[in-house]
């Protein structure tokens, strides 16, 4: 994704090597996914999901 | 120490051979320093190093840079860097920003290298339909995947 467009920032974090965040984000299982700090899911899900997570993070009433 | 076995280097030269455009991969570590400083330790910063380097070695399109997290406090910023070993990987055809934090072990090692060879061709595996509603993205897009070595 971060290919395709100038504004996509895409990270991958070692969780295990960054226990703050672990605990920032609650991470009880991996993988997970935080769009946006906003919304957020756990597990690999299909790619046209993954996009309604990223439509879902621009709506006005986002939350996770 | 060696990360990657024979076996690695052959299978991984091979995947390099798709490998079209150039690709920078900027990486940030502390100064390796025999003093142990408590609350400053970066577990992995060596070996993740370590590990960047016997790839970037296998191909003339991958240039590795090796920055100081601290030294250069200015560069990081530009990156967004706020932790270490942190790697950010750029190409003429990636739009955005790709970054691995942490050191990419196991099946995310092979991540990277699928990672590697996308923003060397500077195409992505997404359908046309994601690749059309990306396009009219215009406002930030952060996505974070965590993730722990299997």
């Amino acid at each position: 994704m971060a290919i395709e467009n100038e504004h996509v920032m895409a990270d991958v974090v070692e969780v295990n090597e960054f226990p703050h965040l672990a605990q920032r984000y609650v991470i009880r299982g991996v993988p997970k996914t935080v769009i946006n700090e906003s919304v957020e899911f756990v597990g690999n899900v299909p790619e046209s999901q993954f996009m309604e997570h990223i439509q879902r993070a621009f709506s006005p009433s986002a939350s996770s | 120490m060696a990360f990657l076995s024979a076996d690695n280097l052959t299978e991984i030269k091979h995947l390099f051979e798709g490998l079209t455009g150039d690709v920078r991969l900027i990486y940030f570590t502390q100064r390796e320093s025999p003093l142990y400083i408590p609350g400053h330790e970066c577990e992995t910063c060596k070996d993740t190093r370590t590990l960047l380097e016997e790839v970037a070695a296998l191909s003339e399109k991958i240039t590795l840079e090796v920055h100081d997290f601290v030294a250069e406090s200015q560069l990081a910023h530009e990156y967004g860097i706020d932790r270490i070993p942190a790697l950010v990987m750029t190409a003429d055809g990636v739009k955005g920003t790709i970054r691995y934090f942490g050191m990419p072990s196991g099946y995310e090692f092979s991540v990277l290298l699928g990672s590697l060879l996308d923003a060397s061709q500077g195409k992505s595996e997404l359908s046309e339909a994601s690749i059309e509603t990306l396009s009219s993205v215009d406002k930030n897009l952060h996505i974070q995947v965590f993730v722990t070595p299997t």
